[in-house]
């Protein structure tokens, strides 16, 4: 504009236009002179907690120190990643900030789970007059997990064909030192005189005999959630895939206590393989893994049988927590076959639908039909020797593993139930 | 912001009016209206249009030999007016506990004394006139003056 002022000046040979000029040329100069060349602008980043569970909120706590120049208007900007919310408080704000002070402000964030890294606080510096303006980023990181919710669970009773040789709660299928039953042998010396089963002596003239009990023992379990599009995304945005991640927490937390060896394959649009591990660190390894776990489609790992079995010891448990496609059936005989001991459990997928979908006749025929269907494939899984927990996600998960999956009680295992 | 841009459309139409185009100093009033109602709907892009529409008519007006003292005013009306609409638009950014009000009072302070030092030097343009100037001195201090002004935007522009 003022460069048009100028030259309709020039063309029409008229002062007046130079007048105009005038005041803007003042706008722009004041700009110039009032500019800060020199933005040495700091930033630090606290978080009140970096695990938390879903739609917790924890506080993020921002100082920006400015070691240079006085600057007049600075807007500052937390960049969030995506999907976090600001629960409370603001993450930008509109601030003058003198030479060698500072300014924190705090705001709250939740979010869904998931893995967070929060890295730059983008800084936007006016001048006086706000003519110019530049835009700094600040290195300010910060990590933010939210954890999947962890059910506490009981006891979750699997029986893998090998153990380990350490002591744990799973039974061995070896006599031993236990409290379940196994046989009885020839008494040897060092045996218990309690352990003489008197009865079976008894009957014979020049031998004792004692009682053995099962041995138990820790194993190697393999957990393997499925994060296939297809099984688990429903239509309308609905997803049994939170459900599937809740069961795999709650599974490797029990397992882990019980002293296994737990990994966690994560099989979706690529595997996401957690290493087998021990107690508490291994459980905080896999809750990592599932905070990142994120439904994904791929031409490879569409059905299951691309899965790597290879990762898994020889004999061990392995878990399947899939909400099971038709096609599912024939990978888990083979693995079966291959003489894995399999647990599947198995949100249940048609109930999830009907509980959205409107409650109409058509609705109510089709539901009826997957029902059957799916429970014809949890027949074909189950007569493989697969053991099944077919789970309703509208009842809690602890609730469903303690009727299908918990060790009987003493005296019931005494009366052989 | 309000009256700046009262004033400044309100001295425009004057010049329109006292030289006796009554439908354009109709249309600068209108204009200026429309702009109010922009600015309270938010329509913080429509300032710069407004601001390029007053300067346009200022620069007509003096074209047309209109008083230029009244163009000059509208055209610093304008100017205020758009400079105020962009602090606006940017205290939207500011979170409710921010210190709006030193921002606010600060920034003023700042326009208005360039406002009233640009007013100043335009209208001393106006009273001091050179009555004897060399075309070669002429020439030479215009094209000083586009030197300068190429200057300031290159230097603005690194921002």
């Amino acid at each position: 504009m003022i460069y048009s002022l100028l030259a309709a000046g020039l063309i029409a040979v008229n002062g007046g236009m130079f007048t105009l000029m005038i005041p803007m040329l003042v706008y722009l100069l004041a700009g110039f002179l009032f500019s800060t060349d020199e933005i040495r602008l700091e930033a630090a980043r606290r978080l009140s907690a970096e695990r938390i569970s879903p739609h917790a909120e924890t506080v993020v706590t921002v100082t920006i120190i400015n070691r240079g120049a006085s600057l007049e208007e600075v807007l500052i900007e937390d960049v969030l990643p995506d999907d976090l919310q600001v629960a409370s408080n603001h993450c930008r704000h509109l601030i003058r900030l003198p030479r060698d002070s500072s300014y924190t402000f705090s705001y709250s964030v939740t979010g869904p789970r998931g893995g967070y890294g929060f890295e730059k606080v983008r800084a936007t510096v006016k001048d006086r007059l706000g003519v110019t303006s530049r835009e700094v980023r600040l290195e300010a990181r910060g990590q933010l997990f939210i954890f999947p919710p962890v059910t506490r669970l009981r006891h979750v009773t699997i029986h893998p064909r090998r153990t380990k040789v350490y002591a744990g709660t799973i039974p061995a299928r070896a006599g031993g030192a236990g409290t379940d039953f196994f046989g009885v042998r020839e008494y040897q010396p060092g045996d218990a005189p309690r352990s003489i089963n008197w009865r079976a002596s008894a009957h014979s003239e020049d031998a004792l005999y004692s009682n053995e009990f099962q041995q138990e023992r820790v194993s190697d379990v393999g957990i393997v959630l499925d994060g296939r599009i297809r099984t688990n995304e429903f239509a309308k945005g609905h997803s049994l895939f939170e459900h599937s991640v809740q069961a795999a927490a709650a599974l490797a937390d029990a397992l882990l206590l019980q002293g296994n060896r737990v990994g966690l394959l994560v099989y979706a649009a690529f595997l996401r393989w957690t290493y087998p591990g021990y107690g508490r660190v291994q459980r905080e390894r896999i809750l990592y893994s599932l905070a990142h776990a994120k439904p994904g489609g791929s031409e490879v790992f569409s059905g299951l049988e691309h899965l790597p079995t290879r990762l898994f010891p020889p004999e061990s448990q392995i878990i399947l927590v899939s909400p099971l496609h038709e096609d599912d059936w024939m990978p888990l005989v083979q693995l079966r076959a291959q003489g894995y001991q399999v647990l599947v459990v198995s949100p249940d997928p048609v109930r999830f639908e009907l509980s959205y979908l409107q409650k109409t006749g058509n609705v109510a025929l089709a539901a009826r039909v997957l029902h059957l269907e799916r429970k014809l494939l949890l027949q074909k899984v189950q007569r493989a020797g697969i053991q099944v927990l077919d789970w309703d996600v509208s009842i809690p998960f602890d609730l469903a593993v303690k009727r299908k999956l918990s060790r009987p009680p003493a005296w019931m295992r005494a009366v052989g139930r | 912001m309000v009256l700046s841009i009262i004033v400044g459309s309100v001295s425009l139409a004057y010049g329109y009016f006292e030289a006796g185009l009554d439908a354009p100093a109709r249309w600068v009033v209108s204009m200026g209206m429309i702009w109010l109602l922009a600015h309270w709907r938010k329509l913080y892009w429509f300032s710069s249009f407004a601001f390029f529409l007053m300067l346009f008519t200022a620069a007509y007006g003096v074209w047309m030999e209109l008083p230029t003292a009244w163009m000059l005013l509208g055209a610093l009306g304008g100017l205020l007016g758009w400079d105020l609409s962009d602090f606006a638009r940017r205290l939207q950014y500011a979170a409710p506990t921010d210190d709006i009000q030193g921002l606010e009072r600060r920034h003023l302070a700042r326009a208005g004394i360039v406002a009233l030092l640009g007013g100043g030097l335009a209208y001393l343009s106006l009273v001091i006139q050179v009555r004897r100037l060399a075309f070669e001195a002429a020439v030479g201090l215009i094209l000083l003056a586009a030197w300068g002004v190429t200057r300031l935007v290159m230097r603005l522009r690194k921002y």
